[in-house]
């Protein structure tokens, strides 16, 4: 064995453990305080939730650490991937130890996101669909199987028959764009129920009363809508009522908005097919909080999908 | 008597909203120890990079007294089609960049042309037209965006010149064109005289439609050259791309000492402005501003600006 052997595999030798202490390390080291951004879509109620699951994932660690944990919640005040992704770099300015984003368009935000990582600040999506082959860590629901309830459960109001329409949400949205394509196939799979109309709204609560507006108006004889985001069913249900057509055209709603919640215990909405914003929220902080001490976290983690009705939503 | 060159330099009209520009970079660099990194400099400067290209666009065509509220739409709808001639069609990156830039400044020319030949309101008018071409976007688009922009134009949006941001390497050249155009050329002395009078302009033998059509064109161009800088830097044509450029450079252009009836004002006092808009989004970030309040804090900042710039113009400049 000659020398460069020998002092190789001494090299080997001595580094091996240390690698193994590496590994075993994580999550060893306590930090004193930490500090994570949580960026949605847009200023929306649904995720003022999130922000107080975050809040109170916060709350959880500093009461079992001892260390302090800051939420900064910054959001675009347009559904605009252009000023989504300025947040995003402001952010990554700051060095935060974490960033929770729900993705406005993923390919969109791919650049802003790529931009953070190789700066070193871990990046965990929730809401929305991570870009296509970056490996983050994304909390959420199955979108598709959310719109399946809804679509199911206005088909069975309805007696599988009948005109029925579909507020879009934002169409750029992957979330919402996944469960616009789920509502439409279970609204084929049944023959005797036909889509006659579909809006956009923008997320946007106003919108989606107008074009719920107009749409009653252009189509008589519809007897049912479903939506894509949490703004829709509140808009909607402003036509429906508005229109005068409360019991006549149904509705399943999206989330747990508390508008929502009152539309189904006016009797405007059956219910609510919903996310968990609050889970959502508290997940993502508890996903930072893991990757900023070096723990890896898991590719998905599902909070599942509610039912609301006016037995389980209280007064 | 020799005229004291310090009172000549606080005579400058763009001094007021260079020293509120300045008053911002101070007190956000003191509260902040993340706003003078590079790295946070870098995304000022390239955030304002796309904001400013429309900003030098409307605030020529203020000088001229004239508004375009479809800028904004104009550089989504060349981004889209220009994602659409790249990947739809195939055709040559730098083919489809030029061919959109011509776009750009053929809907400029449309709304040029509507102005001067039907004697119709800019204003009034552009609201219908970003109707029209935001229309179109989502027609052609469905409103999915159109990925895998080629690799090969990307560092026009990513990429960096010496550390600054490309985007704003291409908006300090066009500055610096429209600046020398504006100052020391015929054609922006005839943008002044058409702004500050214009059927006194007409008497003088300008060709005033011209003027203003060609001013409309190269509007549509910088917001063309805007959107597909945008779609170089995502990486991709996203049909929301413009949607938040309406307002900003206009509200820029004001601060800068850009006058919306026209004959007053300079590319570069926009830019300013719109440096000061920038800024602002950018702190209101950094110092972690509540959402609900944003708005509160950059129109209070805004107001302080401009309140700063009319007080300087009137006790220093002696301006009544």
């Amino acid at each position: 064995m000659n020398k460069l052997t020998v002092a190789l595999l001494t090299t080997i030798a001595i580094s091996l453990p240390q690698v193994a202490s590496a590994a075993d390390k994580a999550g060893m080291e306590k930090k004193d305080s930490y500090r994570f951004v949580i960026i949605p879509k847009v200023v929306h109620p649904w995720f003022d939730l999130v922000n107080d699951g975050a809040k109170q994932a916060a709350a959880v660690i500093e009461a079992q650490t001892g260390s302090k944990v800051k939420i900064d919640y910054s959001a675009p005040q347009q559904a605009d991937v252009v000023q989504q992704n300025q947040i995003v770099e402001s952010s990554i300015s700051t060095r935060p130890d974490g960033i929770a984003i729900d993705l406005l368009d993923a390919s969109g935000n791919r650049a802003s996101l790529e931009e953070a990582i190789d700066q070193g600040i871990q990046v965990t999506v929730f809401d929305s669909v991570p870009p296509e082959g970056m490996k983050l860590t994304s909390i959420g629901n199955d979108f598709c199987e959310q719109a399946e309830i809804a679509s199911h459960r206005l088909a069975e109001l309805l007696g599988e028959k009948g005109e029925v329409a579909i507020m879009m949400g934002v169409p750029t949205a992957p979330n919402h764009a996944i469960r616009a394509e789920c509502h439409k196939k279970v609204f084929e799979s049944y023959p005797n129920m036909k889509v006659v109309a579909t809006g956009i709204d923008n997320d946007s609560i106003e919108t989606a009363q107008k074009q719920a507006a107009a749409i009653m108006q252009a189509n008589p004889n519809l007897k049912g809508w479903v939506a894509c985001d949490a703004a829709g069913p509140i808009g909607i249900g402003q036509a429906i009522q508005e229109a005068g057509k409360v019991g006549e055209v149904k509705m399943v709603g999206l989330d747990n908005l508390p508008e929502m919640l009152q539309l189904i215990r006016d009797g405007v909405a059956d219910s609510s097919s919903s996310t968990k914003p609050q889970m959502q929220g508290y997940w993502a902080v508890m996903a930072m909080w893991q990757q900023s001490i070096g723990i890896e976290t898991p590719k998905y983690l599902d909070t599942g999908i509610a039912v609301l009705t006016k037995d389980n939503i209280g007064e | 008597m020799q005229p004291n060159p310090f009172l000549s330099v606080l005579r400058n009209p763009l001094v007021g909203v260079f020293i509120a520009l300045l008053v911002i970079f101070v007190i956000s660099a003191v509260a902040s120890p993340y706003f003078l990194t590079s790295y946070n400099m870098s995304v000022v400067a390239r955030s304002l990079a796309f904001v400013g290209l429309i900003t030098i666009g409307q605030s020529m065509l203020m000088m001229l007294g004239e508004l375009d509220l479809s800028l904004g739409v104009i550089g989504g709808l060349c981004g889209v089609v220009s994602g659409m001639l790249m990947i739809n069609l195939g055709l040559n990156p730098w083919v489809a960049l030029l061919a959109c830039l011509l776009l750009g400044a053929a809907l400029g020319c449309f709304n040029g042309l509507m102005v001067t030949v039907l004697k119709l309101h800019s204003l009034v008018l552009t609201i219908g037209t970003a109707g029209v071409f935001g229309g179109a976007n989502l027609v052609l688009t469905k409103g999915v965006a159109i990925t895998n922009i080629p690799k090969e134009i990307q560092f026009l949006g990513r990429g960096d010149l010496f550390g600054v941001p490309m985007p704003f390497v291409v908006m300090l050249i066009v500055l610096i064109i429209a600046s020398f155009v504006i100052m020391k050329t015929p054609f922006g002395r005839y943008i002044y005289a058409i702004g500050d009078n214009t059927p006194a302009a007409r008497m003088l033998g300008i060709k005033v439609d011209t003027v203003r059509v060609l001013v409309f064109t190269i509007a549509g161009m910088l917001a063309a050259l805007a959107g597909l800088l945008m779609v170089t830097r995502l990486g991709t044509a996203q049909p929301s791309i413009g949607e938040t450029w309406v307002l900003p450079p206009i509200a820029a252009s004001v601060i800068g000492g850009v006058a919306t009836t026209g004959g007053v004002g300079t590319p570069l006092g926009a830019i300013l402005g719109a440096a000061i808009i920038g800024v602002i989004e950018n702190i209101i970030v950094l110092f972690g501003v509540s959402p609900y309040w944003q708005g509160v804090v950059s129109g209070f900042i805004v107001v302080l600006a401009i309140s700063f710039d009319s007080i300087s113009r009137r006790y220093i400049r002696g301006d009544r």
